[in-house]
C-alpha cells in the first residue's frame, strides 16, 4: 500500500525532469493515479497499517486523505494550463511538478502519520517543498514572499516540534519510546502523570499550527503569500497543506481533551474568536480576489477547529471537506479571472461565451454563494450543526447564555463577510464592462470535479460515514 | 562535563547575537552546534543510550561541520553581504538577553519542578528558543535570519536531549533530512536569484 501512495509521486518526480512541453499532460494522468490508493483505503479493515506503527490509517485519516487526493488532481489538471493564464518559463513549470511531487509524499506521510514525530517530518517535508513553489512566480513580491515563508513557516513548525517534544516529554515515563504515537497516548491520556506539561506542549504545538494557518496575531502573511505566489499554489496551501496542519490539531486536541476538555475548549475559543472578529474586517476591506479568499479560508479554518473542540466532530468534518473543495476551486478560478495577471473585480464574471465559458460562469457564481453558507452549501448545513455543539457543550458547562451571546456576535461578525462577498458577487455580474474571455476545457472539468465532490458531501451516505467518524 | 557544555551552548548563542560579520556568525553557529553534539555525545555515554550517542556524531558532522562549510560557501559564491549589523543595538540587547534568561527561568519554574533530571537545561534550552527568535528579529539580512532558523532547530534538539533522554531514532533522523532539506531549498532560492 506504501507503494501505491507514493508512486504517483514518484512517477511526477521523474517525468518533472523531462521536457515539460511534452510531460505536462501526463501529470493530470498521474495524479488520477492517486485516487486508487485512496479510495482502495475505504474498503480495508480499521484501523490498517501501512507502514508499522507509524502510518496507520483510520477513519478520520481516509476521509482526509480522499479529499486531498480529490484537491491534487483538480489542481494538476488546471496547471496544464497554466502558461496560458500566466508568464512562467519551462523550467519553472518542470519545477512546480517537481516539488508537487515532495509535496506530496510529506502529505501522505502526515496525514496517515500515527506518530507525532513523523506527522512533523511530513509536515516539514511539505512546508520545505512550497517555498521553491511560490518562487516560481518570478516576481520581486513572490520572492520576498518566499523567504518570508521560510522563515514564518520554520518559526511555527518549530513551535510545533516543541510542543511535542513536551508531550512526549510528559508521556514518556509512563509509555517509554510509544509516547510518540497518538494511539498509544490516546490509550493512556488518563494516566499521563504531569498533564500540566502535556498542556503546554499542547498549547505550544496549537500555537504553531495556528500561526501556519494564518490565525491570530498572523492574519496577514498566509494572505500576502498566496497573493505573490501562482493561482495553483495558493489552491494546494488552501485545500491540501492546511489539511495536513489541522488534520494533526485534530489529533493533538482529541489526546488533550481526554486530560481537560475545558482547557481546551477554552484555549481554541478564545483564540478562533480572535481570529474571526480580525479576519472579519480585514475580508471587510480585501480588495483583490486572492486576498479575499485567503482570508476566508483563515476564518474557516478557525470555524473548523471551533466546532472540533465543541465536540461537534460531525459539523467540524463536513465543514472541512467544503472548504477543502471550495476554496481551490475558486483560487483556480481566481486565476482565470485575473487572467494575464490583470485583476477588476467589477465586471469579471463577464464576457465568458460558449458551454465552457458558460459553464465556469455558472460554477464560480455557485462557489461564490456557497462559500458564504447559503443553502444548499455543505457550509449552511454545518455551521448549522457547529453552532449546535456549542449550545450542547454550553449546557453541560451550565454557561448557556454566555454561550448564546458569544454566537451572537460570531454570527455578527460572520454577517460581515457575508455582505463582503454577496457585493463581490454582484459587482462580477452586474458591473463593468464585457470583455471576451477564455477559459480552457481542462480548468473546467477541475471546477465540474469540485462541484460534483460538494455535491457527493450532502448525500445520506457521506453524512452517515461523517457521523461514524465521531 | 555536562554543565560546562550547556554553558558553552548559551555562551555561543549570546555571542551570535553579537556578531555583525557574516563568517563570524557562520562559526558562532558551527561551535554551538559542536557544544550541543559533545552534550548529547556525553549525556549519551552516562545514560548509556545508542541512538544518542549516534544522534551526538551525526550533530558533529551534518550541524557544526557540514551546514556552515555549505553556508560559507553558498555566501561565497552568491556574494552575500558580510556586514551584518543587528537592527538591535548592543547596549538594548545586553540589557535585553539577561531579562530573556530570567523571564525563561521563571516562565519554565512549573515545568522544571515535574523534571526528574536535568531540570535547568529544559529552562536553558527555552531561552535558547528564544534567543534564536532574537537572532531572527535583529536582522534584516536573510543569511543571519537562516542560521537564526538553524539555530532555533539546536534549541529543538536540546531541549528534546534533556527533556526526554532523547527522541526515538527515526524521529532524530527525520530531523537531520528535513534539515538538509532546508538548506537543498536555500540553496534553490538563492540561485534563482542570481539567475532572475
Amino acid at each position: 500500500m506504501i507503494f501505491l501512495l507514493m508512486l504517483p509521486a514518484l512517477i511526477m518526480l521523474v517525468f518533472s525532469f523531462w521536457d515539460i512541453s511534452k510531460s505536462k499532460y501526463l501529470f493530470p494522468i498521474t495524479s488520477l493515479l492517486i485516487l486508487i490508493p485512496s479510495i482502495r483505503l475505504f474498503f480495508l479493515p480499521k484501523p490498517y497499517s501501512v507502514w508499522g506503527d507509524y502510518l496507520v490509517v483510520d477513519k478520520l485519516s481516509e476521509y482526509i486523505m480522499l479529499v486531498s487526493s480529490i484537491v491534487a488532481i483538480c489542481v494538476t489538471l488546471a496547471v496544464s494550463t497554466l502558461d496560458l493564464h500566466v508568464k512562467i518559463s519551462k523550467s519553472e513549470n518542470a519545477k512546480f511538478y517537481r516539488f508537487f511531487a515532495i509535496f506530496w509524499i510529506g502529505l501522505t506521510a502526515s496525514i496517515l502519520a500515527n506518530n507525532m514525530g513523523v506527522y512533523w517530518i511530513g509536515l516539514e517535508t511539505a512546508t520545505l517543498s512550497t517555498v521553491y513553489m511560490i518562487k516560481t512566480n518570478q516576481t520581486l513580491a513572490a520572492k520576498k514572499e518566499a523567504w518570508n515563508y521560510m522563515i514564518v513557516g520554520a518559526i511555527a513548525i518549530s513551535l510545533i516540534l516543541f510542543g511535542i517534544i513536551l508531550i512526549y516529554a510528559s508521556a514518556k515515563p509512563i509509555l517509554g519510546e510509544n509516547a510518540m504515537s497518538f494511539s498509544a497516548l490516546l490509550q493512556n491520556a488518563k494516566h499521563i502523570k504531569s498533564p500540566f506539561l502535556f498542556e503546554i506542549g499542547f498549547a505550544i504545538t496549537t500555537l504553531g499550527m495556528f500561526i501556519k494557518m494564518g490565525f491570530f496575531p498572523m492574519n496577514l502573511w498566509l494572505a500576502n503569500i498566496e497573493r505573490a505566489s501562482f493561482y495553483p499554489i495558493a489552491a494546494l496551501f488552501s485545500g491540501i497543506l492546511e489539511s495536513a496542519v489541522i488534520v494533526g490539531f485534530f489529533r493533538f486536541s482529541k489526546i488533550a481533551s481526554i486530560i481537560n476538555h475545558q482547557h481546551v475548549f477554552i484555549f481554541v475559543f478564545t483564540y478562533t474568536a480572535l481570529t474571526i472578529f480580525i479576519v472579519s474586517f480585514l475580508i471587510y476591506r480585501a480588495k483583490d480576489f486572492m486576498r479575499l479568499f485567503s482570508l476566508s479560508g483563515v476564518e474557516h479554518m478557525a470555524i473548523i477547529a471551533l466546532f472540533w473542540a465543541s465536540g461537534g466532530i460531525f459539523p467540524a468534518l463536513l465543514h472541512f471537506g467544503a472548504h477543502a473543495f471550495l476554496k481551490p476551486a475558486l483560487f483556480l478560478s481566481t486565476g482565470i479571472l485575473e487572467s494575464k495577471g490583470k485583476y477588476r473585480i467589477a465586471g469579471a464574471l463577464k464576457g465568458y461565451s460558449g458551454v465552457s465559458g458558460k459553464v465556469f460562469y455558472f460554477l464560480t457564481g455557485l462557489f461564490l454563494l456557497a462559500i458564504v453558507s447559503i443553502p444548499p452549501s455543505p457550509m449552511f448545513f454545518s455551521e448549522l450543526y457547529g453552532f449546535g455543539a456549542m449550545i450542547d457543550i454550553a449546557k453541560v458547562n451550565k454557561h448557556l447564555l454566555l454561550m448564546i451571546g458569544a454566537i451572537i456576535i460570531l454570527l455578527g461578525l460572520l454577517s460581515i463577510i457575508f455582505y463582503k462577498f454577496v457585493e463581490i458577487y454582484q459587482s462580477m455580474k452586474y458591473e463593468g464592462e464585457e470583455k471576451q474571455k477564455v477559459v480552457y476545457g481542462n480548468e473546467v472539468f477541475a471546477l465540474v470535479i469540485f462541484a460534483l465532490s460538494l455535491l457527493f458531501l450532502l448525500t445520506p451516505w457521506s453524512f452517515e460515514f461523517l457521523r461514524s467518524i465521531s | 562535563m555536562t554543565s560546562f557544555l550547556i554553558g558553552a551552548f548559551l555562551a555561543t548563542l549570546i555571542s551570535a547575537l553579537f556578531t555583525s560579520r557574516l563568517y563570524g556568525l557562520i562559526l558562532w553557529y558551527s561551535l554551538n552546534s559542536l557544544s550541543l553534539a559533545l552534550l548529547a555525545i556525553s549525556i549519551g555515554f552516562k545514560i548509556d543510550d545508542n541512538t544518542m550517542i549516534i544522534s551526538g556524531f551525526l550533530t558533529l558532522i551534518v550541524k557544526s561541520a557540514v551546514i556552515p562549510y555549505i553556508l560559507k560557501k553558498v555566501s561565497i559564491k552568491f556574494g552575500l553581504a558580510r556586514q551584518i549589523t543587528p537592527n538591535v543595538p548592543v547596549y538594548y540587547s545586553i540589557m535585553l538577553i539577561p531579562a530573556l534568561l530570567v523571564f525563561t527561568f521563571y516562565l519554565a519554574e512549573p515545568i522544571t519542578n515535574m523534571m526528574s533530571s536535568n531540570a535547568n537545561y529544559v529552562a536553558i534550552s527555552i531561552s535558547a528558543l528564544f534567543l534564536s527568535l532574537l537572532l531572527i528579529i535583529e536582522h534584516k539580512n536573510i543569511a543571519a535570519k537562516i542560521i537564526g532558523f538553524l539555530t532555533i532547530e539546536n534549541s529543538l534538539f536540546l531541549l528534546g536531549t534533556t527533556a526526554t533522554n532523547g527522541m526515538p531514532m527515526l524521529v532524530e533522523l527525520g530531523i537531520f533530512f528535513d534539515l538538509l532539506m532546508a538548506i537543498v531549498i536555500i540553496n534553490l532560492l538563492f540561485k534563482s536569484e542570481e539567475l532572475s
